[in-house]
């Protein structure tokens, strides 16, 4: 085999949710015998390789098991079988606004958003006034989070996240955020990310002229499994009729 | 447990900054803000020295400082564990989106609590001075016992997390079990003079709280050494909890954002 650089292996994973939900102590005292325990596999053995530098789209279905595998890629979920490999590359799972405070002000966020992320204190210092540039919030920065209209609120979140970068992106339906123009912006921004050619991107997305523009190959799962694997021009044309 | 180490390593500047902003976004709606902190403990000894002294005529050398030193390390206790029943729930935003071992989030709370605790502390040793309670280097004991306070407070909160987790009733029945635990502490009374024997010594081995409350006194206002056997078992004890709930964290955690 020859020798090239991957960013993420996946190989046979599987990842269950056991439906014992939560227990009452009543419950337990009542049936002392083990109760059946529904098992749902939502990843069904998926395997795949991405070289480092690509990006890969995800399509499938409504409960196809997207969500689930980038949440066990991202560290998440546990994997019940198979193993993930992240070559000690640095991931995260691209999401809004995270262990937001909404009574603190949009500058303190940024610090708490970023070290729960795994940064440290100088690289947000840093990065502090690139993030409050792009948010475009002007002196809302110094405001809590709670008088921020919805869309500030994400427009502030997504900034983090996006400038804050990681080795590994995974994102799941983020492209679009705030008003038109901001909108243009930031998916301006999301396309110079994923083609820094050191970045590898996963995308789950719906869209299929999004996966078009910005993808190199295509992940189909279906009900778990992989349907097909292969660049765009294969794979999208063919998930398109089964859609319709 | 090197894990944990390093996990501790990457994760302490998180632990203080949201500690300082959970303390930062509790202030920032009240009016008193930060008085709050003196002020709860300082109207609850009010409380508990009106039926200790009033209802029941029975009081102790130094009678507020010694309810408020109970009631202080109580309320680091009680809260910390009772918010760890409910604390991947409660963080369920942080916990369904990023990879974090979960007993960060219980520092973080003991961190908030501890803060809390300190601040009124001062109080303690202000009223210390004012009554010019005496003093030796007894109390240089103070630290090892805050030791053992945070070891088994952090010991059963690891517990109380995973349960809580899994349990949905366990909040009620912690709240009723703290609140026997909470008169079997003596925060109002004094174990050693009011409870009879064999009990008061039993409770004073058993009860990591009462034994803490009653050496913190000890060193602090009764110029006395506290139970130095006792304290080193509980720490130990305390260890042993925390490894154990450690371990059970890092193997049960990444299911908690399943269940919920």
């Amino acid at each position: 085999m020859c020798e090239q650089n991957y960013a993420i292996e996946v190989d046979n994973l599987k990842v269950r949710y056991k439906c014992l939900n939560k227990i009452s102590i009543k419950k337990s005292l009542m049936s002392l015998k083990k109760s059946n325990v529904e098992v749902f596999e939502a990843v069904r053995g998926v395997s795949f390789k991405i070289p480092q530098g690509q990006i890969m789209g995800v399509v499938g279905k409504n409960g196809s098991g997207k969500s689930t595998m980038l949440k066990a890629i991202a560290g998440i979920f546990a994997a019940d079988e198979g193993t993930i490999n992240l070559h000690n590359h640095s991931v995260s799972l691209l999401s809004i606004g995270v262990g937001f405070d909404k009574r603190l002000t949009g500058r303190e966020n940024i610090f708490l958003s970023g070290l729960l992320l795994g940064f440290t204190e100088d690289k947000i210092k840093e990065k502090l006034n690139e993030i409050i540039e792009f948010s475009e919030l002007g002196e809302f920065i110094d405001r809590p989070v709670k008088t921020y209209s919805s869309g500030m609120y994400s427009k502030l979140a997504f900034s983090i996240t996006a400038i804050l970068e990681t080795e590994i992106m995974l994102l799941d339906e983020v492209l679009s955020v705030g008003d038109a123009k901001f909108k243009k912006k930031s998916y301006k921004k999301m396309k110079s990310l994923i083609e820094n050619s050191d970045r590898t991107v996963i995308i789950v997305s719906h869209s299929s002229e999004t996966l078009k523009k910005l993808c190199d190959t295509i992940l189909w799962l279906h009900e778990g499994k992989v349907k097909m694997i292969g660049p765009i021009d294969e794979v999208l044309p063919l998930y398109d009729e089964f859609m319709s | 447990m090197r894990r944990f180490v390093e996990d501790i390593k990457k994760y302490k500047n998180y632990i203080v900054y949201s500690s300082k902003s959970q303390l930062k976004s509790e202030i920032a709606n009240s009016h008193l803000s930060w008085l709050w902190w003196i002020l709860d403990p300082l109207l609850f000894m009010l409380v508990y020295s009106f039926i200790a002294l009033v209802v029941f005529g029975k009081g102790e050398k130094y009678f507020p400082i010694f309810v408020f030193i109970g009631l202080n390390c109580w309320q680091f206790f009680e809260k910390s564990v009772k918010q760890s029943v409910k604390l991947v729930n409660a963080n369920k935003q942080i916990v369904s989106k990023v990879y974090i071992p979960k007993y960060i989030l219980i520092l973080i709370k003991m961190g908030f609590n501890g803060f809390k605790m300190l601040v009124s502390f001062s109080l303690v040793v202000l009223l210390m001075i004012i009554w010019r309670v005496p003093v030796s280097l007894n109390i240089l004991y103070i630290i090892p016992v805050f030791a053992v306070l945070i070891v088994v407070t952090f010991g059963f909160s690891t517990f109380m997390l995973h349960f809580g987790v899994f349990v949905e009733d366990l909040s009620n029945v912690i709240t009723v079990v703290l609140k026997l635990v909470f008169y079997m502490t003596g925060i109002f009374y004094s174990i050693t003079s009011r409870v009879p024997q064999p009990y008061s010594s039993l409770l004073l081995k058993f009860n990591p709280v009462a034994l803490i409350v009653e050496d913190l006194r000890r060193c602090m206002i009764y110029d006395s050494v506290p139970h130095r056997t006792a304290l080193l078992v509980w720490f130990i004890a305390g260890s042993i909890l925390s490894v154990l709930g450690i371990k059970i964290i890092y193997k049960y955690e990444n299911s908690y954002v399943k269940v919920m």
